[in-house]
Formats: structure tokens, C-alpha cells, sequence
């Protein structure tokens, strides 16, 4: 008697597992490249809106790494497959680094998918079609535009440069009071290095907008000896978040930082009220993360409307700006209506939209860009 | 006797099978990468600039691998030393606990929590501030060099000394005993008696641990500041930077190279314990 309930309870208990697995909802694969940070914006933020919008859709996020070596890894991964011949392919969103996303598209992985979604007029800016010198347009949405700057201590840092020679004759007469990563630990250090050849190489225009000619780089060697000898006076620091622990430790008064990062550790009281940032010229480069779609997505369709919401208009103020500090993937103009004023002044405070438009640039184009590292790896750390 | 031998090969195929997919045919793929062109022409230029570019790198980590060696043996051997001679049975059972500690954190963490540590105005510092031994302006930063050693050493100081323990307890008590009948003091009893018996256990845990180090990435990265950096922040450099695998092959091959002088001293040690060759 007993016997028989309890294999009619155990029949019941296992149907309805199962029934639920039957049931069971579409999964969504985004895979997001970058900082912890990003991984939980698409977690904690993106996934649940989507999830209350379609309740029979189930999103798994996955991080893969900080830096371009975390996408990188999302472009092995689909490498692989379509190398395999592979029906399907098991991510259906992924978000990108600018680098690797053209590489994506040069390589044939992605799909040209941007006319299909309704938020594709909202972006008009020059990152949204040309990603280091390769025609991306139609294959990405910018998720969020990052920049880097130089963040400084207003306590002991009454008047921060302006731009590189300023910043040159501040650090002779302050020695090792400023702080970088070199190009090895994180890619802040990178771009300072990439500004510095802005400023005494070849303008940022060459770089990043003509024509790659390998002459160019044999101009650099002054850029560079001149680094060397600005190394001597500064101190060196272990990766992005290693020159922000610096300043917060007041090991360093100041030191080139990604925005969003700073913001972020600013917010959670990691580093004190009195840092502040400063553009310098005549630019440092910043760059956006893609979302981009797999050629061969397994849910293409979900896909889209998944990017459609995230690069919405109050998406990406609620969520890109307001909660994650970061600068809009579409257009400014499009997210300044959703927003109320406090939460865009902060965005803007230190570094003015007018700044941003003068000074913030892209990186090089790809061939350029390696040329700018290994002339560093040749010449300044050798 | 033929089917006994050919029986006994059975059985170590699949142990060979596994060494042979997931060791030797990378092992083959990456050394063929650092001296091939894409095309699959042989060519050095992948080798010259790695030397080029990172000799300073190489020279760094031998640098750093040596002095951390050689520190390592120095600790290890004192607190091996210490528990197997000491008469304090209270200290010793205190410290064999104690050594034990690093045994069980990663090397990652190990890193994060030496960053800060050791930074300028690290928690090390500050102690020292606050308990009056040092004013603000004196504190140097150990981030860098000095850093990596120290973070090695303290890693590795757990493998090293639970090897020596355990070789310097298996000795023959009776031994010691003599020699401390005949008047020898602790220290030349350790000298003259132990060392030598341990030596080839020391050696043992030096190579492992050598070998450790060269491998380990997020030390380097995380403690490490700018140039020079060690062998392995390279390869994640050009890998990650350049998407370039075959510079990183050729520092790959460096290191093997390295490594490789020892692993024939271990491998001879390890044949020799176990009788297989005289």
C-alpha cells in the first residue's frame, strides 16, 4: 500500500521534472568579453529585463576575459566551429572588443544584422562603421563607448595638465608622483603610450584613418627616446586596477585610467572624492565594446531583440549610464532625454562633451597600432 | 615471457596514449610553430626576435628563478632543520602547522594578497608606521622584483620544506644519536649527518619548484611593474597583443630549454631512487 503511494508520489515528482525540462525555455547564449563589471551589467541588469520580456527564454552569460584577449577567445571559440563545419553555433550574442570585432568581420563570423533592428538609426558615429581601419558597418551596435583619461588628485594637484608637454614638466618637477602601467599590464598604459605617439609621432588622424604606409613608424624614433627618458621619472604600477589602488593608496597623484572604471571605484568609495579626471591633448584613444551576432546563431531571432532592447534609449540611460557610468554606445543626444539631469552632469562633469569631441580619439588602425607596441617593446623597454 | 612483455606494453598504453595527445603533440606543435613560417618554411626569425625583443625578459627570469631558488633552499632547510632537531616539541608542533599554511592558497591568490602587502603604503608598511619603526617618507615599494621573489618563496616554501621534512624523518634516528653521543653540536649534525643524506631530495624540490616559477603567469602580472618582466608575461603578451603564437612558441622554447637541463637531473634522480639504473 505504502509502497505503491510512494512510487505513484516518485511517478508524479519525476513527470513534473520532466514535464518542466519539456517545457523548458530557450536558451539565450551571450558570451561578454571584458572586466568583471561588464559580465555583471549583462548578469544583473540586461538578462532579467529580456528574461521578464520573453519568460520562456533563459539567458546564460558568460565572461570571458578581460581585455582583447577575452575576445579573442569568443573569436577562437567560433573559429572552431565554423572550421568544423558546424550547423549551429553556441553563442547567439556576443560583446566585443573593437579590435577583434573587425577581425570577426574580416574573418566571415558575424552576420550583417543592424538593418534588421529597430534602434539601427541611432547610431551615426564613426566607431559604429569603421573599427581600426575595417568596414564594420551593419555586422555591430555599440554597446558603450569607453575612454581612457588622466586621473589626478585635486587635493595635491591644484593645477592638472593639459595636455602632454604640460603633464612632461610636471612629471621633472614631480618626480615619480605619476604612475602607468606600461603596455604589458593592461591596456591604460596602452593608451597612454598610443596618446604619446599622437602627440610627437604622427597626428591621430594618419593613424587611425589612412592608409597603412610601414614607413611611418621609422618617424617615431624621437616619440619614443623621449619616453624612454619620461620613464625614468614616473613610477610604474601593476595593471589598470594596480594604478587606481596606487592613487587610492596615495602612491602615485595621478595616472592614466579607463572613465568607466574610475567612476565605478568612485561610486563604490574605492578611491577618494578628490580624484578627478583630465582629458589631455591632444588626445587619448578610447573604444567601444560591440554587440555582435554569430553568423550561424543558434537563436538569431532572440539575438536581435536582445540587442534592440540593450541598445534602446532607456537602456542605455537607466543602464549603460546611470548605473555602470559609462559613456552611451548610441548617439549622446538620443540618451539625454531619458535621463534627468544629476546623472548626466556627473557623466560629463570633469571631462565636457566639448572635451570628449576634441580629444577623445580612436585607436589606430590594426597594423599601426602593432607597430606602436612593438616600437615601445624595441626601443623604450629594451 | 614474449605475451607477458607485450601484455605489460598493454598496460601502459593508455597512460602513453594521454602523455602522447595532451603532452608530446602540443609539445611538437608549438616548438614546430616557433620555427615555421605560415607557409611551413623553416626559419629562425620567429627565435631572433624573441632574443631581440625579450633577452633582457630571459636574463630577468633566470635572475629571478636562481635567487628565489636559492633563497627557498636556505628557509626550507633551516625549518626542516629546526623541526627535526629542535628540543622545543611545543615550538615544533606550532611550526609544522604553520609552514603548512601556503600549501593550500593559489598562486593568484598569493599574488592579490602581496600587492598589497608589499606596495608602498601596503599593509607591511603601514604596520611598520604605525608601530613607529619607520616615518612615511622612508617606505619603498616591494612591487617589482623583489615582490615576485618574495612571493615565490613564500609560495613554494610549504612544497619544498613538507619534501625535506619527510626526507630528514625517514633518516635513521640512531644516527643522530651518535653523533650526539660523540659530542657533535646540532649544526654540524646537520651539516655532516642530514644534508648530505637529503641532498637529493633538496635538489628535488628545488627542480619542481624552478619549474613552478617559470610557469606561473598571474605572479608576474600582478606583481610585476613594466620592464623587465619574466618569460611568461611575454608569451600572454604576444598572444594576447598580437594574436602572435609563434613569437610566443619561440619564448615558449626558451623556457623549455631551461627547463629542460633540469628535468633530465630530476628524471635521472627520480630512475635512480627506484633502482632503475646504477
Amino acid at each position: 500500500m505504502f509502497t505503491k503511494t510512494k512510487v505513484a508520489v516518485l511517478t508524479a515528482i519525476s513527470l513534473t521534472q520532466f514535464t518542466g525540462f519539456a517545457h523548458a525555455e530557450t536558451v539565450l547564449n551571450v558570451a561578454t568579453a571584458g572586466s568583471q563589471n561588464m559580465v555583471d551589467y549583462v548578469k544583473t541588469y540586461l538578462a532579467p529585463k529580456f528574461e521578464a520580456m520573453h519568460p520562456d527564454v533563459k539567458i546564460n552569460v558568460v565572461g570571458t576575459g578581460p581585455g582583447d584577449a577575452g575576445s579573442h577567445k569568443i573569436l577562437e571559440k567560433l573559429s572552431a566551429q565554423n572550421d568544423s563545419n558546424q550547423e549551429q553555433w553556441d553563442i547567439d550574442v556576443a560583446v566585443v572588443h573593437q579590435k577583434i570585432g573587425a577581425q570577426m568581420v574580416n574573418k566571415g563570423l558575424l552576420s550583417k544584422y543592424r538593418a534588421d533592428i529597430s534602434t539601427a538609426t541611432l547610431v551615426t558615429r564613426e566607431s559604429a562603421k569603421n573599427a581600426l581601419g575595417t568596414n564594420v558597418e551593419g555586422y555591430v551596435m555599440p554597446m558603450f563607448h569607453s575612454q581612457t583619461a588622466i586621473a589626478y588628485n585635486s587635493a595635491l594637484v591644484k593645477n592638472p595638465p593639459k595636455s602632454y608637454d604640460e603633464l612632461v614638466t610636471w612629471t621633472q618637477k614631480n618626480p615619480k608622483a605619476f604612475g602607468y602601467n606600461g603596455i604589458k599590464n593592461g591596456m591604460s598604459g596602452v593608451s597612454f603610450v598610443t596618446g604619446w605617439i599622437y602627440a610627437y609621432g604622427s597626428n591621430a588622424k594618419t593613424l587611425t584613418s589612412e592608409a597603412y604606409n610601414p614607413a611611418t613608424k621609422d618617424s617615431w624614433n624621437q616619440a619614443f627616446t623621449d619616453l624612454k627618458a619620461f620613464n625614468k621619472n614616473i613610477t610604474f604600477t601593476p595593471g589598470n586596477a594596480g594604478t587606481l589602488d596606487m592613487l587610492n593608496r596615495g602612491e602615485i597623484f595621478m595616472g592614466p585610467v579607463w572613465v568607466d572604471m574610475f567612476y565605478s571605484w568612485k561610486d563604490q568609495g574605492k578611491i577618494p572624492p578628490t580624484m578627478k579626471l583630465s582629458l589631455i591633448a591632444p588626445g587619448m584613444p578610447g573604444q567601444p565594446m560591440y554587440y555582435v551576432l554569430p553568423e550561424k546563431a543558434a537563436q538569431a531571432e532572440l539575438a536581435r531583440e536582445f540587442i534592440a532592447l540593450a541598445t534602446s534609449p532607456e537602456v542605455q540611460a537607466e543602464g549603460i549610464v546611470k548605473r555602470f557610468n559609462w559613456y552611451p554606445g548610441i548617439d549622446a543626444q538620443n540618451v539625454q532625454s531619458k535621463l534627468d539631469k544629476a546623472s548626466w552632469q556627473k557623466l560629463f562633469a570633469e571631462i565636457t562633451p566639448q572635451d570628449l569631441a576634441a580629444y577623445g580619439k580612436s585607436f589606430p588602425i590594426a597594423q599601426y597600432f602593432d607597430d606602436i607596441k612593438e616600437g615601445y617593446e624595441r626601443k623604450v623597454s629594451n | 615471457m614474449h605475451s607477458k612483455a607485450s601484455l605489460n606494453l598493454w598496460l601502459i598504453a593508455p597512460a602513453a596514449l594521454m602523455v602522447a595527445i595532451f603532452f608530446l603533440y602540443p609539445l611538437a606543435f608549438s616548438l614546430y610553430s616557433a620555427v615555421s613560417l605560415d607557409d611551413g618554411s623553416l626559419t629562425f626569425v620567429h627565435l631572433v626576435k624573441a632574443f631581440e625583443l625579450y633577452s633582457n625578459d630571459m636574463l630577468f627570469t633566470v635572475i629571478i628563478v636562481l635567487s628565489s631558488v636559492v633563497i627557498l633552499a636556505i628557509l626550507s632547510i633551516t625549518i626542516a632543520a629546526l623541526i627535526t632537531l629542535s628540543p622545543f616539541r611545543s615550538i615544533v608542533t606550532i611550526m609544522s602547522f604553520l609552514y603548512r599554511l601556503p600549501l593550500f592558497i593559489p598562486f593568484i591568490v598569493t599574488a592579490q594578497m602581496m600587492r598589497t602587502f608589499l606596495a608602498k603604503n601596503g599593509l607591511m608598511n603601514n604596520a611598520f608606521v604605525a608601530s613607529g619603526l619607520m616615518t612615511p617618507m622612508d617606505t619603498i615599494s616591494f612591487l617589482g622584483f623583489s615582490g615576485i621573489i618574495i612571493t615565490f618563496v613564500w609560495k613554494q616554501l610549504a612544497f619544498s620544506t613538507l619534501l625535506l621534512t619527510g626526507a630528514m624523518a625517514a633518516l635513521d634516528d640512531s644516527q643522530i644519536r651518535a653523533a650526539r653521543n660523540l659530542g657533535a653540536s646540532r649544526l654540524s649534525i646537520l651539516w655532516q649527518i642530514i644534508l648530505p643524506q637529503v641532498a637529493p631530495t633538496l635538489a628535488v624540490a628545488m627542480v619542481l619548484s624552478t619549474v613552478t616559477m617559470m610557469s606561473v603567469l598571474s605572479v608576474p602580472l600582478m606583481i610585476g611593474t613594466g620592464t623587465p618582466t619574466m618569460i611568461s608575461a611575454d608569451m600572454a603578451f604576444r598572444v594576447n597583443s598580437y594574436g602572435d603564437y609563434s613569437v610566443a612558441n619561440a619564448l615558449g622554447l626558451v623556457s623549455y630549454l631551461i627547463c629542460a637541463g633540469l628535468a633530465w637531473f630530476y628524471l635521472r634522480q627520480s630512475l635512480k631512487d627506484k633502482g632503475g639504473i646504477a
